[in-house]
């Protein structure tokens, strides 16, 4: 019996729908890094926004049958309803500067003909560096292998990307 | 798929030897070549039909082995060259990532979900 699918077209429904939105966003954290290659697991996908209270958040939500909930006590803002589950919203990012200023290290990649911004390896490492929980410690050395491995083997691109990888990071999972 | 035998004969003339010489080294015996040689189809009939049900040549359905280890062994001269020039780098991750960078990127992010939840 085939296990569930993760990642589905419910999923990729609610991308399209930001990017139709044409809400600011990208995908950072090791979600981001296993995008451009490197053999890591994690148990969501996290997506920095520009601005939260972009209105177009709401309305791609009300487009997959999701729902927004605000931040209560130290609990971020959340998504719910089955097609959002697995994003969760990243409020900061630990050792990088602003959105405007990290969109610019972001590579876009397709994800089932849905272009997608995702956060660079190189920058996904530097905010790893920074948070620096154990669970980053554990993680780094696969990311800097993989960095110095796209970046030695001739035969490595990031298949489905529309730029050449650059590097990046989130501070996240 | 049928055997093409004037392929076989020009082949055996340019390495100069006899049809008999090859199938002698071979082991197949002269009966069991022209066996072969006069069958119209060589893949069985229970494979052709399988792969007409799905569209698709019956070459489409089998797996080419000799590729799959052609690709392996490729695959381990680009680890290797990774190693000799990033001593420190992990084999296992080089190869991984090597394995992963073959995929589309919604398919990477989706192992990466899947085992988090094994």
């Amino acid at each position: 019996m085939p296990g569930p699918e993760y990642f589905s077209d419910r999923e990729i429904g609610f991308l399209r729908a930001l990017v139709t939105e044409e809400v600011d966003f990208m995908i950072v954290g090791l979600a981001g890094a296993a995008l451009q290659g490197a053999p890591v697991v994690t148990q969501g996908i996290d997506l920095w926004f520009r601005d939260l209270t972009d209105p177009g958040i709401k309305r791609a939500l009300r487009k997959v049958a999701g729902a927004w909930v605000p931040s209560i006590g130290l609990n971020p803002p959340m998504f719910a309803g089955e097609g959002v589950t697995l994003f969760d919203i990243v409020i900061s990012m630990h050792g990088l500067g602003a959105f405007e200023e990290e969109i610019g290290h972001a590579l876009t990649i397709r994800l089932e003909g849905v272009p997608v911004r995702v956060l660079s390896l190189e920058r996904i490492i530097t905010s790893k560096r920074a948070t620096n929980r154990e669970k980053d410690q554990l993680v780094l050395p696969v990311l800097e292998d993989v960095q110095r491995i796209i970046a030695s083997d001739s035969g490595s691109g990031i298949d489905g990307g529309d730029d050449q990888a650059r590097s990046s990071d989130s501070g996240g999972r | 798929m049928r055997l093409d035998l004037s392929k076989i004969k020009e082949e055996c003339r340019r390495r100069g030897v006899t049809l008999s010489e090859l199938l002698e080294r071979a082991g197949v015996s002269r009966n069991a070549f022209y066996s072969l040689a006069r069958r119209d189809f060589l893949m069985p009939r229970s494979l052709r039909s399988v792969a007409a049900e799905l569209h698709l040549t019956p070459s489409a359905i089998l797996v080419d082995e000799e590729a799959l280890l052609a690709g392996m062994r490729e695959l381990q001269q680009r680890v290797d060259g990774i190693i000799a020039r990033n001593p420190d780098c992990d084999r296992d991750n080089a190869r991984h990532t090597l394995l992963l960078l073959r995929e589309e990127p919604v398919e990477r992010l989706r192992r990466a979900l899947r085992r988090a939840r094994a």
